[in-house]
């Protein structure tokens, strides 16, 4: 993977061991000690992500990534931090961070966090749409708590948990799945681990408007594959089944249940039945 | 969720007694029935709203008050009348009389005839399709008249979010009596006399589960509902029924709390109609504390799960429920036995549910009185692909599939030849002409090699490609597979790409052998309902029609012209008439020819999408083997 990746550590060899473990990875490292030195490197410099710590002499963490949230907004921010408890998770999620990792971590663990931050942030500026601004995070956040505040005393109550979450954010990054784990007093892994496993839950950012394509077997048998070829061909959706612009995202779900109605195409939550293949782009013009 | 008002038309009550449901039942005007003159019924069901029953409504209020009959012509929308095929639907009472495939600006020629001149709008009533005599009364046509509908029998009558309307059709009379005047035991002995067996599609005999339950000392106990997609029909239609059925079910067992399990949580319309439906019954005092001061509580709440077809598997269910990933259990121990957090639990699908009212109020001998001894009853079928009438039927059980194709589902569509049915949904498997007058039991579907599964029948024609539908079987079987055991997780990967290997032009003849053996094991060795049902497309498919799968092998010959490597659509000089309609179809421009000359496909630029084949008028398109594609050598 490829990137420009600022390192701002007080402390040299933490900055040291990220540059020696993510240059065999392809990004491109600066390293930094000095926060207000970072600051500038920033103003100057198109950065993918900045990894920064917390505690730092000067100008520190929490200061410099409001600093690079106005000067470059779509820059993402990966935290490391040595004091992980919940209020300090918080704090640092309203700020509209991608992910954080607390210290010590491992290469590994260093090299997936950045790995899938990359992967974000490149897609986030790929729907020109920066970050959430500190207010829209904070709003969220709050939101999410209150959330989980009132499923903690339910019994099985993740689901419902992750529902909401997904209504209120759009996706489940990682660092929202960490949040609620924490939240709801569960491993990290048993969170991933239902959201992996059930297609309503999305990792990936969505577009604007969200388009189903039923490729269940009687929608199979009347030319569901030739909407989902029109679509594909026309829209030139990326990797992560999204537009350039942002507008729509697909992806395709397996019986609806109303098989007499043949093929189905869902569009965020309007149901289009007996779609004829050659007129599937006519479903689309309503949705901006 | 908006606050839902009950507001009934003889007084306002928070709980009803039994003599309140007499007097609804005695007092309460029928909504087809309340406007002075006629009622309109129009189909809210998703086929009807996807082709526009908003704008028809709208249309109808607009000119009803340009005739100045708005006072006496009244509107409801109904809950699906399973006729999807000629959507949209509307019925006008008291006559009775249903009109279909009309568009919104067809409504003013509608409310002319059919309330000024008091004649039916002929060009929007059914048409028989043999003698095209038109048939205005819904009893009359064979869509209809050939079902027999009991759960199903409110459907497309009533509004579903009445309560009232589901009281005067006698309603919640047998929950009454069941919770009022019966024994838990009188009501599993009811249900186990009826023979009712388990309508999700294993065919569990329903009374024996709930005894299973019954006689557990547990404190606590659970009654699940699968409202899944399958059922989602009579969600929609009747909810009321369903929960009718599961108190009854939960006085039987001694459980005090029910769920209702919807699979996706993005449903909107069905979450809305339940929720309306259980604060309804709530108000009434059907839900709660103390049910017609017989000390009986129960509570039914709705819970989600996140999407995924496993789910519909009872363990899966209920471990999702518990809100973990929805992985399927061994069985023993049931969960009547041990189910969710380790409690006994029914979970019963809900067309069973909408079936307990019926036997606890009529009797289990009126229930044995359609069906067969061992599969007594009716059973709801979904009707699609090549034949004439599709949409939602209700036969009883022990019907051969050929009544419901042929008298039912009017034959099949013009040009289309008849070649296979599918049964028993995305798992399911399909049956030859040749079994076509096999009864729709438990028994006979199983001795045939398929399942009753979601009770989904798909009439295929000459135009469908068993190696391709296999295929599409087995995809669906490699994506579903929650990846616990083995043989599900690989073996259907593996028969994917085995499947795939043939449909493009790489299979060997051998392949079929690895097939058949890898489909056995799966279905031998997997845990769950969906390892043990998803090869069996592949097993039906490898039994009936091998010569298929031959063909595409040793000849590289798709006859449907489904598998694109291994079919070369070619015109035929003799017939054309030269009449450019493939031509103007043509997404790529490959087909030239002059005017009245015969026309040619340019092989070069055909994607093979078939619409010319599909257009012709003449029947002038063959497809013949694929032309084998140069490959590099190493």
């Amino acid at each position: 993977m490829e990137g420009n990746i600022l390192i701002v550590d007080d402390n040299d060899i933490i900055v040291k061991s990220c540059e020696s473990i993510l240059t065999p990875e392809g990004f491109v490292i600066t390293g930094s000690t000095d926060s207000s030195e970072a600051i500038e490197l920033i103003r100057n410099n198109d950065y993918d992500i900045v990894v920064t710590d917390i505690n730092m002499p000067g100008i520190d963490g929490y200061e410099l990534i409001r600093q690079v949230n106005a000067i470059k907004p779509s820059t993402g921010i990966v935290v490391i931090t040595g004091f992980a408890s919940q209020q300090n998770i918080r704090d640092i999620l309203q700020l509209g961070i991608i992910d954080y990792m607390s210290k010590p971590f491992s290469p590994h663990i260093l090299i997936e966090t950045i790995t899938k931050a990359m992967y974000l942030v490149k897609k986030i500026k790929a729907i020109a749409a920066g970050p959430d601004s500190e207010t829209e995070a904070k709003r969220k956040t709050d939101a999410l708590n209150a959330i989980i505040n009132e499923y903690k005393t339910t019994p099985g109550a993740l689901l419902r948990v992750l529902e909401s979450a997904q209504d209120l954010i759009g996706y489940l990054p990682p660092s929202v799945q960490r949040f609620i784990a924490v939240g709801l007093r569960i491993p990290v892994s048993e969170v991933y681990s239902v959201v992996s496993f059930y297609p309503y839950f999305t990792m990936k950012a969505r577009g604007r408007h969200h388009i189903k394509v039923c490729v269940g077997n009687a929608c199979h048998a009347k030319k569901a594959g030739q909407i989902l070829t029109r679509l594909k061909r026309n829209l030139n959706f990326n990797e992560d089944s999204l537009t350039a612009d942002g507008r729509f995202s697909y992806e395709t779900i397996r019986c609806l249940g109303a098989c007499g109605f043949a093929p189905i195409v869902e569009i965020d939550y309007d149901t289009h039945g007996g779609v004829d293949p050659d007129k599937t782009l006519d479903l689309l013009k309503d949705y901006h | 969720m908006p606050a839902i008002k009950v507001k009934f038309t003889n007084k306002s009550i928070d709980k009803l007694t039994i003599e309140d449901l007499k007097a609804i039942q005695d007092n309460y005007k029928d909504p087809r029935v309340r406007g002075s003159r006629a009622s309109i019924l129009l189909c809210g069901g998703a086929a009807c709203k996807a082709r526009g029953s908003a704008a028809i409504q709208e249309a109808l209020l607009s000119e009803l008050k340009n005739k100045g009959i708005d006072g006496e012509v009244s509107i409801y929308e109904t809950g699906c009348n399973g006729f999807c095929n000629q959507s949209p639907v509307m019925n006008i009472y008291p006559d009775m009389t249903l009109y279909q495939t009309f568009k919104p600006e067809d409504v003013p020629s509608i409310v002319e005839e059919h309330f000024t001149k008091g004649q039916p709008a002929e060009r929007f009533v059914y048409k028989d399709l043999k003698d095209k005599k038109s048939i205005p009364n819904r009893q009359e046509i064979p869509f209809f008249s050939l079902q027999t509908r009991r759960v199903l029998n409110k459907c497309g009558l009533i509004e579903p979010d009445d309560i009232e309307a589901y009281i005067y059709h006698g309603g919640y009379m047998a929950m009454a009596r069941a919770v009022t005047g019966m024994r838990p035991q009188e009501i599993v002995r009811e249900v186990k006399d009826s023979g009712l067996r388990g309508r999700g599609g294993g065919g569990f005999p329903t009374g024996l589960k709930w005894e299973i339950c019954g006689v557990r000392p547990d404190e606590t106990k659970y009654v699940i509902c699968n409202a899944g997609p399958i059922s989602r029909s009579i969600v929609e239609t009747d909810p009321h029924s369903i929960i009718e059925g599961m108190i009854i079910a939960g006085r039987a067992v001694g459980a005090k709390k029910g769920f209702v399990y919807v699979r996706e949580p993005d449903n909107l319309f069905i979450l809305r109609r339940l929720h309306t439906a259980i604060e309804r019954a709530r108000l009434c005092g059907f839900l709660g504390d103390d049910i017609f001061n017989s000390g009986f509580n129960f509570t039914i709440d709705v819970a989600f799960g996140a999407g995924t077809f496993i789910c519909g598997e009872e363990t899966a269910l209920i471990r999702s429920l518990e809100g973990k990933r929805g992985f399927p259990t061994p069985k023993p121990p049931f969960p009547a036995q041990s189910g969710l957090w380790g409690r006994p639990t029914i979970v019963d699908n809900a067309e069973t549910f909408a079936n307990v009212p019926l036997i606890i109020a009529n009797s289990p001998a009126w229930f044995r009185s359609v069906g067969t001894h061992d599969s007594p009853g009716t059973k709801i079928f979904t009707l699609s692909g090549a034949v004439n009438s599709n949409g939602l039927i209700e036969v009883p059980m022990g019907t051969t599939f050929r009544t419901i194709v042929y008298d039912i589902g009017g034959g099949l569509k013009k040009k289309s030849k008849f070649k296979a049915i599918h049964i028993g949904g995305p798992t399911g498997g399909v049956i030859p002409e040749s079994l076509l007058d096999t009864p729709a039991t438990y028994e006979a579907i199983t001795a045939a090699g398929v399942i009753v599964g979601s009770g989904n029948i798909i009439v295929m024609d000459n135009n469908t490609c068993m190696v391709n539908e296999a295929m599409s079987a087995m995809e669906f079987g490699h994506g579903e597979s929650c990846g616990k055991c083995v043989p599900c997780r690989i073996g259907t990967k593996v028969m994917y790409d085995k499947l795939l290997d043939i449909t493009e032009g790489r299979g060997k003849l051998q392949d079929l052998d690895t097939l058949a053996e890898l489909a056995y094991e799966v279905k031998r060795t997997s845990l769950c309902g969906l390892g043990q049902t998803s090869p069996i497309m592949v097993l039906t498919a490898l039994k009936h029609f091998r010569e298929e799968f031959e063909e595409h092998i040793t000849e590289g010959w798709c006859q449907a012209g489904k598998c694109r490597s291994l079919s070369t659509f070619v015109i035929e000089s003799k017939t054309c008439s030269g009449c450019g309609s493939c031509a103007r179809k043509c997404p790529q421009e490959a087909i030239s020819g002059e005017k009245k000359k015969p026309h040619l496909i340019d092989k070069d630029l055909c994607i093979k999408c078939r619409s010319c084949f599909e257009t012709c008028p003449f029947n002038s398109i063959r497809i013949e083997p694929g032309v084998a594609e140069e490959v590099d050598s190493w």
